[in-house]
Formats: C-alpha cells, sequence, structure tokens
C-alpha cells in the first residue's frame, strides 16, 4: 500500500485526489491539507440547497460534490485531512460499514492520544473528546473498486466561515449553528491551547496507520495525476453534477453524533411558521420560533420557546406544553393551532 | 426460502457478486440488494436509481445509496433497458431494509442477452458464495 505524505494542495485538489487514486484502484493512504479554502457537500445533497453559493462567490471559496456521503462542510489548511483507498477484495475492508468506520479511526484516537488528547469513536463517524466533543468526522464510499474512508485531523476550525458557507433559511439560524458546533465541537488549537507542529502530526499518524495497514511505500505525486485531477476538477465542479436533483431535503445540521440543529417551515393558515432547534438525543437544547403569523400578546412568542426549551420531542408532551401556555397567558393566535407549530418543528405524528 | 445464518435467501432467485439479486420474469429481471447486504450496511437513509429508458451495462453501477454516511453503489447484474422502477422505494429507502425481496425492490430491466444470467449464481452455488461472504465480513470485529 502506497503513502502520499502531502503537504497543501489546492483547494479541491485536496479532495479531488483520493477520488482519483480510487478510480486507478490504487490502495494508498493519502496526508493532505488544501492550501486555500473550500465546501464540499455530501453525495446525496444538492449544493443550491446546502451551501450559500453567494457568499462563497464573494468569498472567494470553491463548492464541489463528493462521492461520499455525508453533509456539507468547510475546509481549509488548518485541517489534516486522512485520506483511506483500499480495494474491496482487501480482506481488511469490510461490508459491515460501522466496522470499518471503528477499525479505520484506532489511528487517529492513538493520534490524539500521543498529544495529550484523549478520544472515543461514536457511532457513525465521530470521534469525540472525552468531554464528548466532536474533533474529526468521517465519510467513505465505494468509489470504483475501492472504499474510501475520509476525515480530518483539527487542528483548529474556523467555526465564523462555517456557519457562513451553511445555507440557512433564515440569517438568524446562522448563529444558533454558529453556537451549537462552537459547544459541541473542539480543536486541538482548543484542546491544547496551542497546535502541536503539522510535521510532528503527520509523522505520529502515518506511524498509527502502519500499525494497522503495515509498513507504507512513501510515493510522489506524479506530473500525470495532477493532470487527470485537473480533469476530474472539471466533472466535479461542473453545474450538472454539482446541481444534480438529490432526493435529500435540507432539514438542518448535524453538528455531532446526537446533537443537530434542525429546521423546518410549515404554512399555517393563519401564517408562516419557522422554526429552528437545537436538538440533543430527542431533547430541545434550544429553540428560536419566528414566521409571518399573528400571536396576542405580541410579546409572548419567548414565553412559548422557553415552555418548549428543555423538553422531549415527544408530540403529546409538546402538544400539553402549548396548550398550557396558551390556557395560562391567554394567547391567541388567529389561524395557528398547536398542530401547526409541531408541524413546522417536524414532530412526528 | 433459505436462510443462511441470519441472512434471507430465496432460493428462486439469481445472486450478482456485487449482493444484487435478479429475478427472472419472461425476459424481464426485477432487481434489488440481498438481505446480507442491506443488514451489514444499516438503516439506508438515501437512494438513487437509474432512469426509465437507461440503458445498462451487466456488472455497471448504475445507482448510489447512503446508509451511516457510507456511500454505497448498486450493480446491474444484466445488461438491457430500465423498463420500471420502484418509486415507493425512492420516497422510502428504509424499504430496502425491511423487505429486500419484497417492497424494497429497485428497478427492472428488460434483458438484451438473457445468456448473461450464466454469469451470475443460483441454487447451491448462491449458497456457498454466501456462506464465503459471511466469513469475510463478520458482524463484529474478532
Amino acid at each position: 500500500m502506497y503513502l502520499f505524505n502531502l503537504d497543501k494542495l489546492p483547494g479541491q485538489q485536496s479532495m479531488l485526489f483520493f477520488h482519483l487514486l480510487a478510480r486507478m484502484g490504487i490502495e494508498a493512504l493519502v496526508i493532505v491539507s488544501p492550501k486555500t479554502p473550500l465546501a464540499s457537500v455530501g453525495y446525496f445533497q444538492n449544493a443550491k440547497e446546502e451551501v450559500d453559493l453567494q457568499f462563497c462567490k464573494k468569498a472567494n471559496i470553491p463548492v464541489m460534490r463528493r462521492e461520499l456521503g455525508g453533509g456539507a462542510t468547510y475546509l481549509d489548511e488548518n485541517q489534516i485531512f486522512h485520506q483511506v483507498i483500499i480495494k474491496r477484495d482487501n480482506p481488511i475492508f469490510s461490508r459491515k460499514i460501522s466496522e470499518n468506520y471503528k477499525r479505520f479511526s484506532l489511528p487517529i484516537i492513538e493520534t490524539y492520544r500521543e498529544f495529550g488528547i484523549e478520544t472515543n469513536f461514536r457511532s457513525v463517524n465521530d470521534i469525540l473528546t472525552k468531554e464528548g466533543r466532536k474533533i474529526d468526522g468521517e465519510g467513505s464510499g465505494d468509489i470504483g473498486d475501492c472504499f474510501v474512508w475520509v476525515g480530518g485531523i483539527l487542528l483548529d476550525f474556523n467555526y465564523k466561515a462555517m456557519s457562513k458557507v451553511l445555507k440557512v433559511p433564515e440569517e438568524k439560524f446562522r448563529d444558533k449553528i454558529y453556537k451549537s458546533m462552537k459547544e459541541n465541537l473542539t480543536t486541538m488549537k482548543e484542546e491544547l491551547g496551542e497546535v502541536p507542529p503539522r510535521e510532528e502530526i503527520k509523522s505520529v499518524l502515518i506511524e498509527k496507520f502502519e500499525k494497522l495497514f503495515g509498513k507504507l511505500e512513501p510515493v510522489e505525486l506524479t506530473p500525470r495525476m495532477i493532470k487527470l485531477m485537473e480533469n476530474l476538477e472539471k466533472e466535479f465542479t461542473s453545474p450538472v453534477f454539482l446541481f444534480k436533483k438529490t432526493p435529500k431535503m435540507l432539514t438542518g445540521v448535524k453538528i455531532r453524533e446526537g446533537v443537530e440543529v434542525i429546521y423546518g417551515m410549515h404554512k399555517a393558515k393563519g401564517g408562516l411558521i419557522r422554526a429552528a432547534q437545537e436538538v440533543e438525543k430527542e431533547r430541545i437544547n434550544e429553540i428560536d420560533l419566528s414566521g409571518d403569523f399573528t400571536l396576542y400578546p405580541k410579546d409572548c412568542l419567548e414565553g412559548l420557546e422557553s415552555n418548549l426549551k428543555g423538553k422531549i420531542r415527544k408530540r403529546s408532551l409538546l402538544d400539553s406544553k402549548i396548550e398550557e401556555f396558551y390556557d395560562k397567558e391567554k394567547v391567541q393566535s388567529p389561524g395557528v393551532a398547536s398542530e401547526d407549530f409541531l408541524k413546522a418543528m417536524k414532530v412526528e405524528k | 426460502m433459505s436462510k443462511i445464518e441470519d441472512y434471507d435467501m430465496p432460493d428462486e432467485l439469481y445472486y450478482h457478486k456485487e449482493h444484487m439479486w435478479a429475478k427472472v420474469e419472461g425476459d424481464k429481471v426485477r432487481v434489488g440488494l440481498n438481505d446480507f447486504s442491506q443488514k451489514l450496511a444499516g438503516e439506508i437513509s438515501y437512494i438513487e436509481i437509474p432512469e426509465e429508458g437507461d440503458e445498462v451495462k451487466q456488472d455497471d453501477a448504475v445507482g448510489s445509496y447512503e446508509t451511516g454516511k457510507w456511500l454505497g453503489k448498486l450493480y446491474t447484474p444484466v445488461s438491457g433497458e430500465i423498463v420500471s422502477t420502484n418509486e415507493d422505494v425512492e420516497d422510502d429507502p428504509t424499504l430496502m431494509n425491511k423487505d429486500p425481496y419484497g417492497e424494497g425492490w429497485l428497478f427492472e430491466v428488460k434483458m438484451s442477452d438473457p445468456t448473461e444470467l450464466d454469469n451470475l449464481m443460483k441454487g447451491e452455488k448462491a449458497i456457498e458464495w454466501l456462506k464465503g461472504e459471511i466469513a469475510k465480513h463478520p458482524k463484529e470485529e474478532k
């Protein structure tokens, strides 16, 4: 198995390279960082629905769709990507997908440990610190005859940029995503107070992966590979591929396993209701309701939000909490009933 | 219906090495993902299948599905024209988990070359192959 210990590649190439190796059927470990920022969306995402394309254009952040699962993400030089490409007939590959995540996360966990950060693998695809904050997220997919598994060591993270890159139904939801990420994600810099030397991290990462794969053969990127990557870049950034209609709908942003910000919208008779909630294990941590419906007394919306905070997203419970609040505060909302709020909050029947 | 360990394997079906099943009905073949593969993959969240009228070639990847942040590929066991697709499974991909050989079917191909069925596995041969796959991909890390 080869080792491509690369430094930094132009933004998209840092993600395109593993696509190229997989299509060529080359088994390798790639260690690389993007020289310039980029945004990447999962295969079942439409860039128009998930990414603020206007912001990206203004900020000169290219957007690409990858041939892997997962959601939209912002990538920059503060991440060291680890990309594993193995043939699907390699005995180390398992059709039990969760097994691959567990197995390939081990070198990452050991690398963090080497630098004094204790982490654990959390199914499906996260590596979390002891405090439960995400420090590495992973994605995978089958490309050609290969299985590809990728993730990134977070040296530091630009939370602001990530919250700006994501498309949100309403601007004020952006702040919710930012705050939720600040609380639920962490980086080497945050954990250690400083970022260890990049070369040192890469060297430990390679050493830990070699425990799993055996001795890796270091190789260089060839001019032919660069040429082929440039061809791939045209395909992956083409509007046909990038904006391909997909069945995935914008429903929220997964912050880490178990925590997500869910958006919802519902057109009630009395007007449009928008809801953004930070949900942790089905419990509402935060909720923000807005829209163009009418509510009397006018200032009671915050009270309704407070009444829903901390509650489990159980239909009967939330319904009774809303009704209780309406009775207590003598709330009137023409054309908007408890059921409409529940629909906007995507609380299933 | 055979049961190989925990996995259902209807006897009348043909099986492709990428874990697709094929049910022959005249010159048409109904295609889906087998029980073993759906169980190991986990709950399927999204799916993309070919469109009616598409020409497909045996062994080609013709669609995708996502489960647990993994993007898997769907292959066609025979060549021909896609004559119908399962809209229900597009709306609810978990049908592939709930009923892989029934409501979870994916698409139908009008075969252009029925001799290609010889390249697929059936009966004892398919059972032996699946046993090998089960041994290669244990449920939990040993």
